[in-house]
């Protein structure tokens, strides 16, 4: 009696050759599933009222951190440029969103010279999209006690930004004074937290590489988590002043296990 | 020796540079001075507001200010072209053409200089972003 049967005493001889192919099979091409494999199909972290949440978990580390995309570009458009959203060829610039012409004028000539006025070269804060592009990472804390959720950023000079979950109207358009960070109201469509933004000021670049915006900017974002290691962040820009048309961007952030965000102040690196 | 200088002279430019370039090239409120000769100025203030279509303004803000009529932008070299209407001293209308050049895009001091030309009157003009 050889070894298999041995184990299994009672089956028949086909069960047992079927264990037995069952068993070759898996020692040549079978695998426990890949650490990869069992992360992304991890259940996405929830409340225990099922709100998604878009943040670590109680007792974990962790931070949102490398975007896929260096800038802003409109969705289908593949542009190249680098991390700072320079264009490889300047001739792609009108590719990158429906500019006015002045707004595509202004973007050329920012790229032309190489960024040198980017406000950001000053210490003056990315706002908007731009934060999640830069060096840094950032946290989304949902403060459901006071209907806030925050946006905790690493890089810039430890920023953040307040989304309003408690379905107030943001201020007159008219009477507004536009800050950097503008004014932001959030609400949720089933696991998609969608926040709409307008009151910026326009003392700051919205993107890498220098895209023109001014105060009649409004935004609005789609944050979503897919899977458990994957920010969705989806984006439609709505300039009249500035662009023809809104237009829309997205990109995926990855989620850094166990770290946490780094201290970076501009002042050290500039 | 030359380290010393070479930072001083940093230092000195850091708040000339502090502040970039802003929304629309022409938004905002820009004070100079127009004139026939390099002694003979007159102060101006120009208000200037895009709306996404046109540029709305006006020259020296208050009960004699003068409404542009026309007032563009060409984004290929940075020119700019304003019209308005005003009144001599003893009220008859008169058009003022102001003819320029958009300098230091970047800086949100940035600059237009050209030429006023108000009726028959012709001189220099310089302003700057406030």
């Amino acid at each position: 009696m050889n070894r298999i049967s041995q184990l299994v005493p009672e089956r028949s001889i086909a069960e047992s050759i079927a264990c037995l192919l069952a068993f070759v099979v898996c020692a040549t091409g079978c695998s426990a599933p890949s650490d990869e494999t069992q992360q992304t199909t991890l259940p996405i972290p929830r409340f225990d009222d099922g709100r998604v949440n878009l943040d670590r978990v109680a007792g974990e580390k962790g931070y949102w951190g490398p975007a896929s995309v260096n800038s802003l570009v409109e969705t289908g458009v593949d542009v190249e440029m680098d991390e700072r959203g320079l264009l490889a060829d300047i001739g792609d610039a009108g590719r990158v969103a429906p500019f006015q012409p002045w707004a595509k004028a202004l973007y050329e000539y920012r790229q032309n010279n190489e960024l040198q006025d980017d406000p950001i070269r000053f210490c003056i804060s990315p706002a908007g999209p731009r934060h999640l592009h830069r060096p840094g990472g950032f946290r989304i804390i949902q403060d459901r006690h006071y209907e806030r959720v925050y946006l905790v950023f690493g890089g810039g000079n430890r920023n953040w930004r307040v989304i309003y979950m408690d379905g107030r109207l943001p201020p007159n358009p008219e009477e507004v004074v536009g800050t950097y960070y503008g004014h932001s109201s959030g609400r949720w469509e089933g696991d998609v937290l969608v926040v709409e933004s307008s009151g910026f000021n326009a003392r700051f670049w919205f993107s890498n590489g220098g895209l023109p915006h001014t105060e009649a900017l409004r935004l609005t974002e789609r944050f979503s988590r897919p899977d458990i290691h994957t920010l969705k962040y989806e984006l439609t820009i709505d300039d009249p002043l500035t662009y023809t048309r809104p237009w829309n961007a997205e990109w995926t952030v990855d989620w850094v296990e166990d770290g946490e965000i780094e201290e970076r102040f501009c002042e050290d690196n500039r | 020796m030359r380290r010393r200088i070479l930072v001083s002279v940093t230092t000195l430019a850091l708040p000339m540079t502090a502040l970039g370039q802003e929304g629309f090239p022409l938004d905002g409120t820009w004070r100079g001075h127009w004139g026939t000769s390099p002694i003979d100025r007159t102060t101006v203030v120009l208000v200037m507001k895009w709306d996404g279509t046109d540029i709305n303004g006006m020259i020296n803000p208050g009960p004699d200010s003068a409404t542009f009529t026309t007032a563009v932008l060409e984004p290929g070299d940075w020119t700019v072209h304003i019209e308005a209407e005003d009144r001599d001293d003893a009220g008859n209308p008169v058009t003022v053409v102001i003819v320029g050049q958009l300098e230091d895009l970047g800086s949100y001091n940035r600059t237009i200089e050209g030429t006023w030309r108000r009726g028959d009157v012709e001189g220099d003009f310089r302003i700057a972003r406030e």
